[in-house]
This record gives structure tokens, C-alpha cells and sequence, in this order.
């Protein structure tokens, strides 16, 4: 799973997603004191995926919190925490539980800079695991970035590989807005790549031309990445892939340049279809691009149902259906 | 935002004068909405006294998250008064542009919190502040204002639980006026809560299950709030506290309530639990206030309000091109190609 290398004046070290995402929370504290991590289990145990490894030992308990289990209480106490000149990083164990700090994530996080036109602003980035891959059944692996992708105020980032995972976490830990980061948690594991061990960033909004090809554009991004890189490899598809990185604002120039040299598209997302970030992508090329395409834009994504616990398999995309998509697509005329 | 613990007699009386403005600005504001010039009001009558005893409680160093009514805290603090009235008014000058309802304030600057419509949306906020006061040791307490109803929320619970927990320096002030809107905060046989006897639940009690001690005190009494309060804050550093202020509503909830529907209205203006009444007999007995200094004060301020209400009900607009300003600090392209739809 090792799209890119860099090497050179930096050490790099082979590393997993949980890996590089550990590196970049150790670089920012060691940085910078104002950043707290809170969440449940995230101290003593180094969170239940190990992302806070460690942590505790290097920085201490005022620094590295285990809270009590309540995901809005860990969500406004960040909040809180960062209006009043620290920056947070509150930590929600599972994407599924996040719902009970949805009021302070919409009404407050997502609100403050422009109720207050920026008296307070809110330096804060909500990291969570999303979406599937460890057969975690309706409660453990529900996608949900369409809720935070469409309130207003809030910054929606994803990763796809260890070497973006850390540069954008430390890239979201220098905005002066709220992030949500969210984590694919298929990915957390799923490979090791060369992360540089000392601090770098990646620029969020830009997305990243992971592919080039003529013949079509595909856009993707966090879970689905790995997949759609594997899909395109494996039966030569002469595509341009596609990996957004920041959901919201989305890098619409990148994708405008694409489209506009192959003209078609397929958008890949593994959280559900209706009303989701696809949508939101084709409706902007609709309005952007129409005179540009020579085929529907076709989308393939998680079904439109809970996530079931046996059948995951079925549920998420999958490189048939993805061929399947990416004929029709091409076959159009 | 007086440093010393005893109040002099000056700052007594001026203490007084701030809540006879606050009552008749009060009126005037409500009159406003009713005139068209506010869209929406949220009436002060009955909390004056919790206001005023809490302005004087507040020390520089302290932090303030106030919640939607309390318009007099800012009065008595001191904070400019164009400020204040810029924001109900929803004017140019209003430091957020217009984007809150009317008392709505943020004030970072004074240590004053972004009050937030939701109810107890803004608990765990003043917790996570307090937390990071105690991280970088500064010196102060943080208190935070609600009504009776937000102690049915789950983020009232959470965050006196998290301040159980860190012992964290948070004075939670419930501003109890025995009302949610047309809800009781627990109803008698009649469907009405009588705030002034013992009702079959006490808020201040629910401390003692998150470790800390909870408190209750005349909330018509500005100077009972003020000690009590001030007290709390001094106290902060060792220990969250939860005071719990009986009061009563006098007026409607906001301009879109009509409480007869609900509820006999028990203390009208001028009775004997009417904040009003209650500090001119704690005044004329310390020998600070009389009948003729009353009435001066009654027209020094029925005249000085009118110029103000005028001045704001009059007061230009914050440009139309502002509302796409600030929903981040880089802007997006989509809200750039919006500037397009507001020519
Ligand atoms: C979470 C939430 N639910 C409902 C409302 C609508 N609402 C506004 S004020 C209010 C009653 C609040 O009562 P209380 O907390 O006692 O404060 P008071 O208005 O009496 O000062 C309600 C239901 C709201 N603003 N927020
Ligand atoms: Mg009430």
C-alpha cells in the first residue's frame, strides 16, 4: 500500500496509519503545550486502536486525558478548552457514538466563529475512527461524514495512507478553525509506508492526483482509496484517481482539471449513496462541467441501509461493482 | 468588577441605580420589540436582583459564560454601554454584526462567553474553560448562568459531573424563576411552581451526587447573590459550587409568550418579592437610599434610557456584504461564489 516514498534529509521509518497518526500527536505536543488529547481510554491504555500510545508517559495526565464516558461531555469540554486559548483534541472512540455530542459539534464547534464574526474562534481537531473494516456490525462502522460535511464551519478531513494521515493532522492542528479528522479505520492496519519521523505537513483543500490516466476521472477518497487504487492497477484502467483528503471545502479545482480531460466520472465513496458526499460532487459538475461530460457521472458507494455485522462485505464498494460502473461509463456514448 | 470584598455605600447605590436601569430599560426594550424594532425580545423583569448581585460578585480576573437573560450582569460590570446596546440592537457597531439574537453577547475581550440559544449548550463549554484556566494556573474563577430548565439537559449533568470530577474552578449559577417557558420546574398540584417555598425538588441538592456542595439563596436579594457569589469565586480554586437563586419571571418568557395561558401572575410589579421593592427596603434600612432619592433615580433613568432606546432603535444596519464574513478564516470558494447571490 506504498503509493508515494520520500526520503532524503529526514529519517523516515516504516510505518502503520495508527503509527503515523502517534508520530504526529507526539511531534505537535512536543511543539507546542497548549495541545491537550481527551477522550475515553485514550491515557493509561493508549486508546482502544493505540493511537495514543504512549502518550500519557511523555506528557502526563493534565495533557493526556481519560475522561468519563460521555462523548458530549468530551466534545464540549474541548470546546471550552479552546475558547479559552488551548487547542484540543478530543478523541471519540468509535465514529457511531459521536451522535450524543452532535448539539456541541453543530451548535457550538461548528457556530462560534461566525455567530461571534471571530471574537472566538475554535483551534480544535475532533479525530475519530469511521466507516468499516474490522466487522463492527451497525454501531461500530457507520461512515457519517455527510453530517459534518454539511454543516457549516466545520473543516472535514480524511486520510488514505500513513504518509497523509500524519501530514494532515498536523496541517489541521495549525488551523485556527474546527476539524473533524476523520480516520478510516480499515486503514489503520492495513499497510506500512515511510512516514518521516519528525514534523512535516500536508496542505489540506488540495486534493491528490493519486493516478493519471485519459480515459476517466475517479474520485474517492479515506476508506475507499485503497480500493479504487487496487481496482484501477489490477485491470488497467487509464484513469485519474482522485483522493480528496478534505471533503469540505473540496478541492474543485482538481477535479474541474480532471474532468475536463477525460470527461468522465465515477465517484467512489464507501459511506451510502443518497444524499452523500457523491451527490454533493456530481450537483457541483452539473453546474461546473455539464459541457464537458460525455457520460452520466455514475457513483458507486456503501448501500443505502445500516451497516450489517455478518454481511459487511456486501455493503461497502467492491471492485465488481466498481468495473461494473466504470464500463457503463465508458461504454456510453 | 469591584476588587475589594466589602461594598461601600457609593457602590451600593450605584449598584441600585444599575438595577432600576436595568428594569426600565427593560420595558422600553420590550416596548421596542413591540414597535417592530427588535424582531424578538427576551424580557428581564424579576431577574435584576441575580444580575446585579452577580456583576458585583465578578472580579477582573474572573470569566463570566452568561446564558440568554442577563442582560443587567453586563450592566453592572461595567462593559461599555454602547456595546451592550449595539448587540440587543443588533446594529454596524455590534462587535458580531448582527448574527445573535437580541442579549446574546460575546465579549472575549471582558472575559465574558458566547451566549448560545441552546439551553445548557454552553455548560460544558464553561467547564473546558475552566479546565484550561486551571492548566495555565491563571488566576480567577469561571461562573456560569442558566435558568431552572437547563437542569433537565444532559449537558447540565455532564459538565457538573466533569467539574466533580477535575475539581475544576466553576461556580454553576441557576437563575431559578420556577418556569421553562410554560413549564414548571416542578409543579404543584395546581400545575404552578410557588419559587419562594420549598418545592419537592431542590436543584442546588443535585451538587452533593457530583461531590461538591450546592447552595440556595434569595435570588430578589442582590446583595445575598452578591456575597454568596463572590464567596463561591474566591472559593473556586478549591472546589466547583452549585448556587441555586429562587426567583420569579414577572413578565412573559419572550415576546412570543403569553403567560396567562399558564400560569396566575403572583408577583406583579411593585409587590412585595419584586426585586425592585426588596432592594429599596434593604437600602432605606443601611440608611443608603430615601423616598426623594428613589424618585431622582426613578427620572434620572426613565430619561436617560429614553435617549439611549432612541439612539439604538435608529442606529444603522451592519452592511449586507458582511454575513458571508467569518465562517472560517480562509474562505471557501462556494462562499466566495455566493458573494455573487448578495449583489
Ligand atoms: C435545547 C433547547 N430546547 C428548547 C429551547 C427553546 N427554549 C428556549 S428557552 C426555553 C426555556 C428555558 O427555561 P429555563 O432554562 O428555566 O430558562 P428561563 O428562560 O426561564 O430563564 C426553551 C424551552 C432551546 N432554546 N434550547
Ligand atoms: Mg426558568
Amino acid at each position: 500500500m506504498v503509493y508515494y516514498r520520500r526520503k532524503g534529509r529526514f529519517a523516515v521509518t516504516s510505518m502503520t496509519m495508527v503509527k503515523a497518526l502517534n508520530s504526529a500527536l507526539d511531534n505537535a505536543m512536543e511543539r507546542d503545550d497548549s495541545i491537550i488529547l481527551l477522550g475515553e481510554d485514550v491515557g493509561v491504555d493508549g486508546g482502544v486502536f493505540r493511537v495514543t500510545d504512549n502518550l500519557i508517559k511523555k506528557y502526563g495526565s493534565a495533557r493526556v486525558m481519560d475522561t468519563p464516558l460521555s462523548e458530549l461531555g468530551i466534545v464540549g469540554f474541548g470546546i471550552g478548552m479552546s475558547m479559552a486559548g488551548l487547542r484540543a483534541i478530543p478523541e471519540i472512540q468509535f465514529q457511531d457514538f459521536i451522535y450524543t455530542a452532535m448539539d456541541q459539534i453543530i451548535s457550538q464547534m461548528a457556530k462560534l466563529r461566525y455567530r461571534t464574526n471571530g471574537d472566538y474562534t475554535l483551534p480544535m481537531v475532533l479525530r475519530t475512527p469511521y466507516a468499516g473494516g474490522v466487522h463492527g456490525g451497525p454501531y461500530h462502522s457507520q461512515s457519517g461524514e455527510e453530517y459534518f460535511a454539511t454543516t457549516q464551519g466545520l473543516t472535514v478531513v480524511t486520510p488514505s495512507n500513513p504518509y497523509d494521515a500524519k501530514g494532515l493532522l498536523l496541517s489541521s492542528l495549525n488551523l485556527n478553525d474546527p476539524v473533524i479528522f476523520l480516520e478510516p479505520k480499515r486503514l489503520y492496519y492495513a499497510g506500512k509506508m515511510d512516514v518521516p519521523d519528525d514534523y512535516y505537513t500536508v496542505d489540506l483543500r488540495k486534493a491528490k492526483l493519486l493516478n493519471e490516466g485519459d480515459d476517466i476521472s475517479i474520485i474517492t477518497y479515506g476508506p475507499a482509496v485503497p480500493l479504487v487504487m487496487n481496482t484501477v492497477k489490477k485491470n488497467n484502467i487509464n484513469a485519474d484517481v482522485i483522493d480528496l483528503r478534505t471533503i469540505n471545502p473540496f478541492d474543485i479545482d482538481a477535479i474541474l482539471k480532471s474532468v475536463q480531460k477525460t470527461t468522465r466520472v465515477l465517484i467512489v465513496t464507501e459511506s451510502p449513496k443518497m444524499f452523500g458526499v457523491s451527490a454533493e460532487i456530481s450537483a457541483t459538475l452539473a453546474e461546473k462541467a455539464i459541457d464537458y461530460l460525455s457520460a452520466p457521472i455514475l457513483r458507486v458507494a456503501g448501500l443505502d441501509i445500516p451497516i450489517p455485522f455478518a454481511l459487511e462485505d456486501y455493503y461497502v464498494p467492491n471492485e465488481k461493482r466498481i468495473m461494473n460502473a466504470v464500463n457503463k461509463i465508458m461504454q456510453y456514448r | 468588577m469591584i476588587e475589594e470584598t466589602d461594598i461601600s455605600d457609593e457602590k451600593l447605590l450605584n449598584a441600585y441605580k444599575n438595577l432600576i436601569m436595568e428594569r426600565v430599560m427593560d420595558k422600553k426594550m420590550l416596548n421596542a420589540s413591540r414597535q417592530g424594532f427588535l424582531p424578538f425580545y427576551i424580557p428581564l423583569m424579576g431577574h435584576e436582583a441575580m444580575h446585579i448581585g452577580l456583576g458585583l460578585a465578578l472580579r477582573k480576573q474572573d470569566f463570566i459564560y452568561p446564558y440568554y437573560r442577563d442582560f443587567g450582569v453586563l450592566l453592572q460590570m461595567g462593559i461599555p454601554i454602547d456595546t451592550i446596546m449595539s448587540q440587543v440592537f443588533a446594529t454596524a457597531n455590534d462587535n458580531a454584526l448582527g448574527r445573535a439574537m437580541p442579549d446574546h453577547f460575546s465579549l472575549k475581550k471582558y472575559n465574558i462567553g458566547a451566549v448560545i440559544t441552546t439551553v445548557a449548550g454552553h455548560l460544558m463549554s464553561a467547564t473546558g474553560i475552566a479546565y484550561a484556566r486551571k492548566y495555565r494556573e491563571i488566576d480567577g474563577g469561571v461562573l456560569t448562568t442558566f435558568g431552572d430548565g437547563a437542569t433537565s439537559t444532559p449537558d447540565f449533568h455532564v459538565a457538573m459531573n466533569f467539574a466533580g470530577v477535575y475539581n475544576l474552578p466553576l461556580v454553576f449559577f441557576c437563575e431559578n424563576n420556577g418556569f421553562a417557558i410554560s413549564v414548571p420546574t416542578y409543579p404543584n398540584e395546581s400545575g404552578q411552581t410557588d419559587a419562594y417555598e420549598e418545592t419537592k425538588g431542590m436543584i442546588y441538592k443535585k451538587a452533593e451526587a457530583y461531590g461538591f456542595s450546592g447552595i440556595r439563596v434569595d435570588g430578589t436579594n442582590f446583595i445575598e447573590v452578591y456575597k454568596n457569589t463572590r464567596k463561591a469565586l474566591e472559593n473556586s480554586n478549591n472546589t466547583p459550587i452549585l448556587i441555586e437563586a429562587m426567583s420569579y419571571r414577572m413578565g412573559p418568557h419572550s415576546t412570543a409568550d403569553d403567560p396567562n395561558k399558564y400560569r396566575k401572575n403572583d408577583v406583579t410589579e411593585g409587590s412585595e418579592k419584586d426585586p425592585v421593592i426588596v432592594s429599596q427596603r434593604l437600602l432605606k434600612e443601611m440608611n443608603i437610599l430615601d423616598d426623594n432619592k428613589i424618585k431622582e433615580i426613578e427620572d434620572e433613568t426613565e430619561d436617560s434610557s429614553s435617549k439611549l432606546i432612541n439612539k439604538y432603535e435608529k442606529a444603522a444596519k451592519p452592511d449586507k456584504n458582511t454575513i458571508l464574513d467569518n465562517l472560517y478564516e480562509e474562505e471557501p470558494w462556494y462562499i466566495t461564489e455566493e458573494r455573487g447571490d448578495l449583489q
